[in-house]
């Protein structure tokens, strides 16, 4: 009788039949007089393992500024590289030590800079791939793929090989890997395993930054100073998160990254739901009344803590799924406690952290 | 008025849990499930993980170390008997068989103790209720009166492959007059032969589900009383039976089953859970045939439609308690290859379709998962000439056959189940494409072939049972409990 589907009947193997043979090595020299080969699955490596590119970005007017830049960019070496291969000719006819010595230095110079494009051009690609796993680990949670997610976890795994601290949890997830776990599943414990230790920590930079930037605003008496410190300490903060998240992104890359942060920070208003921001003010508006500096300091504080959580959620390579989001409220009410003693608590507490976290 | 003063009494019941409950957070877990669907099994599973520590990477608390200890304690119902955990392991990792059917009643309570993730120390106390699976079936009864429950037990048992079966039954029964005197012989053959039909009925080839009474198969400890002597005859008229007639015999010892059994039960053990597992054997059905599936399906749209779910809000929580979370799970997902469970997933959620929209209608939070509590088998790939078979490997126990072999429980094999379809209205079509199960046709010729599997070996070690594999119970206890434990 034929089937809709694609129907195989069921079949049997008894293992200790002459005809079937237990072995997963000697697959290439199985002849046709052994009928069946029994293959234990230990892994799920047996599968293929396929990703979807993700659709195209919806950013193609940015196309022509690319093409243009590019253009550009390369007018500017043809000009400068006519300029140097005269100037060695010109130094070679002169005198011929010196016309080798400039184009050993043009060979140098030309090396390093090939080597800082690739830099560059990885620390790029490391961003993107990063938004590109945030995305599949945000649709994983919704398809329950099992397939796929084992993929996402691998490449997890790839990204934060390079990490001491996350040494346990790694062992963890990879000895899950086999295990029958669903997509969304799979997800969350990656979440857990991997991204607990790194949220702690970036809690800890981000209030640490908004304490300093805090304590030093509310006792600085010149405002150039204010605005030049809170821009060097946000930049530096967004660097250190990225490098806790194992982005790595070099100069172009940051300078990416930086935009990225302030898209999404404008993007989403500064106005978290589960913040509660009026309130915040108000208390700065108080703090403000008794003292017109420790209020313009808490505030400082209190943007450069958002900006962090911005950065925190650009760079992370997963979405909050399994772990709560820090919020600001969390985040102020720690600068609040370590404005006393300034920096030595927050030294402390890093401290406590790093001990703890060892395994 | 039996129904006011039945809702009246779970009200002060509920009232008085209450207030307990308050101070001692409790979970009345439900585990639900027609026989021979893995109910002790599972208990005896879930209390192992939670009480030794399983591996359990999805279930969050336990796996971020959140719990401290669990443990068994008394339980609460002195008059109840005790699960027997102990011996139940035992079986499973030093005899390696399965437990047998369930016979009586029995209940067992776990203390989890926890550090909440906000830090403060808590207790949560876990109540869970074994019993045969075979009295589920009673609960639709609570809603019919005699009239109905035989007239629908003689519709079903005209159907096919019943017919045949009920072949004894049908015989004697018309030699019955329903406004005939009361003779208690007559009534006593009625029921044997009755209840023969329902055993043939449940036999693995035919694997019917919707078989009540459910004490007839299980009777504990009412056997041969006169609450469990009665059948159901052939009504021809309307109205009232005339007195001291067998109609009016056997409607009064209906009556008296539903007050003395029924009910009770209903009231002890379903009226007050919070969270509901509803296991459902669909393999067992898939292998007996179309009929056995659709069976299957109409049997759990009754038993479901038995219970409360709705979302749970103080009012409910103080007079009526609702089940706010059911986890519907195909049980013994390790006889066929992860690959397909997604397959049987879809399958039990066609199976149980309007359940299931009516829960959720209601503010219950409703989930589907193929698992297996004891994982007996592992996968491979078996090649044969260009074909390439995803396969489980296990110990069939003794006397399972397919495609023409006989295990004698020792034999180690590699079995591949037949191919599930991915749209499940392939197997419910009722017309002549259908599939073929053991009900119509020899094991040589079925499409489908779920061979039963002996529990997997296991070291013991100094410390008694090590972890038992599974597969999805960590899934099932995070949808189960984890919100609890946060």
């Amino acid at each position: 009788m034929t089937k809709t589907w694609r129907h195989r009947p069921p079949a049997v193997f008894r293992l200790d039949d002459d005809h079937v043979v237990v072995d997963a090595v000697k697959e290439t020299g199985v002849s046709s007089r052994q009928p069946v080969q029994v293959k234990p699955e230990a892994e799920f490596d047996t599968l293929a393992i396929t990703v979807d590119e993700p659709g195209r970005s919806s950013r193609r007017s940015a196309h022509w500024g690319t093409l243009f830049w590019c253009a550009l960019g390369g007018l500017i070496l043809l000009a400068v590289g006519v300029r140097v291969t005269d100037l060695i000719v010109d130094l070679l006819a002169r005198n011929k030590e010196l016309g080798g010595l400039a184009l050993a230095l043009a060979i140098l110079a030309t090396f390093s800079l090939v080597v800082i494009a690739i830099r560059e051009t990885a620390g790029l690609m490391r961003l993107a791939s990063v938004e590109k796993l945030r995305q599949r680990a945000a649709d994983m949670i919704v398809s329950d793929d099992r397939v796929e997610a084992r993929a996402l976890v691998q490449e997890l795994l790839r990204l934060t090989r390079r990490m001491p601290r996350l040494a346990r949890g790694r062992a963890k997830l990879e000895s899950h890997l086999a295990d029958i776990i669903d997509g969304a599943d799979m997800v969350r414990l990656a979440e857990r395993e991997l991204m607990t230790p790194l949220d702690q920590q970036a809690r800890t930079l981000v209030s640490a930054a908004a304490t300093r930037v805090s304590v030093v605003t509310a006792l600085n008496p010149r405002a150039i100073i204010d605005v030049l410190f809170v821009l060097a300490s946000a930049l530096f903060l967004v660097r250190r998160l990225a490098f806790l998240y194992g982005v790595r992104p070099g100069t172009l890359g940051f300078g990416r990254l930086v935009r990225l942060v302030v898209v999404h920070l404008a993007m989403t208003g500064g106005l978290a739901t589960s913040d509660n921001l009026i309130q915040q003010m108000l208390g700065h508006g108080i703090a403000a009344k008794l003292s017109a500096r420790l209020g313009e300091g808490l505030l400082n504080g209190l943007l450069t803590a958002r900006f962090g959580l911005a950065a925190i959620d650009v760079i992370r390579p997963m979405p909050f799924v399994a772990l709560p989001r820090p919020t600001v409220r969390d985040l102020m009410n720690e600068v609040l406690r370590g404005f006393g003693d300034g920096e030595d608590r927050q030294r402390s507490a890093e401290a406590n952290l790093a001990i703890t976290e060892v395994p | 008025m039996d129904e006011l003063i039945e809702q009246i009494r779970l009200a002060t019941a509920a009232l008085a849990e209450f207030s307990v409950h308050l101070f001692n957070p409790t979970i009345r877990l439900g585990v639900t499930g027609l026989s021979h669907a893995g109910k002790t099994v599972f208990i005896t599973a879930l209390v192992h993980g939670l009480t030794r520590g399983g591996r359990f990477p999805v279930f969050e608390a336990m796996a971020t170390g959140r719990i401290a200890r669990a443990y068994l304690a008394p339980q609460p119902d002195d008059a109840v008997p005790r699960f027997d955990y102990e011996n139940y392991i035992n079986a499973l990792a030093v005899k390696r068989q399965w437990p047998d059917s369930t016979r009586q009643i029995s209940e067992l309570r776990v203390v989890v103790e926890y550090q909440s993730a906000n830090g403060s120390q808590r207790t949560l106390t876990l109540d869970i209720v074994d019993y045969p699976g075979e009295w589920l079936l009673d609960l639709p009864l609570l809603t019919k009166s005699y009239e109905e429950w035989a007239s629908e037990s003689l519709r079903l048992s005209r159907q096919r492959p019943r017919a045949e079966l009920a072949k004894d039954w049908h015989h004697h029964l018309a030699t019955l007059d329903p406004n005939g005197g009361e003779n208690e012989q007559e009534a006593l053959t009625a029921a044997r032969l009755f209840t023969d039909y329902l055993k043939v009925c449940r036999e693995k080839n035919y694997a019917m589900s919707l078989l009540p009474p459910g004490r007839f198969l299980m009777p504990g400890d009412l056997a041969n009383t006169p609450a469990l002597t009665f059948a159901p005859l052939d009504l021809s008229s309307e109205g009232p039976p005339p007195s001291s007639s067998l109609w009016a015999m056997m409607r009064r010892r209906y009556e008296s089953y539903r007050t003395v059994v029924v009910r009770p039960f209903f009231r002890d053990h379903f009226a007050r859970l919070d969270r509901q597992i509803v296991l459902v054997d669909a393999l067992a059905a898939i292998n007996a045939g179309p009929d056995a599936l659709f069976d299957l399906q109409r049997a759990l749209e009754q038993v479901l439609g038995c219970f409360h779910t709705g979302r749970r809000t103080l009012l409910s929580a103080l007079l009526r308690p609702r089940i706010d979370r059911i986890l519907l799970a195909a049980t013994k997902a390790d006889h066929l290859h992860h690959t397909s469970h997604d397959r049987l997933e879809t399958i039990l959620k066609r199976l149980t379709k309007d359940a299931t929209a009516k829960a959720e209608l209601a503010g219950a939070q409703v989930d589907i998962v193929a698992l297996a509590a004891v994982r007996a088998t592992h996968e491979a790939v078996v090649r044969r000439g260009r074909q390439q078979l995803p396969c489980v490997i296990g110990v069939p126990v003794a006397g399972e056959t397919i495609a023409g072999e006989t295990f004698d429980g020792e034999t180690e094999a590699a079995i591949f189940p037949g191919d599930l379809p991915d749209d499940p209205e392939e197997l419910l079509r009722g017309d002549k494409k259908s599939f073929r199960g053991l009900a119509t046709t020899s094991s040589r010729e079925a499409d489908f072939r779920f061979l039963r599997v002996r529990p997997p070996p296991l070291e013991l070690t100094d410390n008694g049972v090590p972890a038992l594999p599974h597969i999805r119970l960590d899934r099932a206890l995070q949808f189960l409990i984890g919100d609890r434990l946060a």
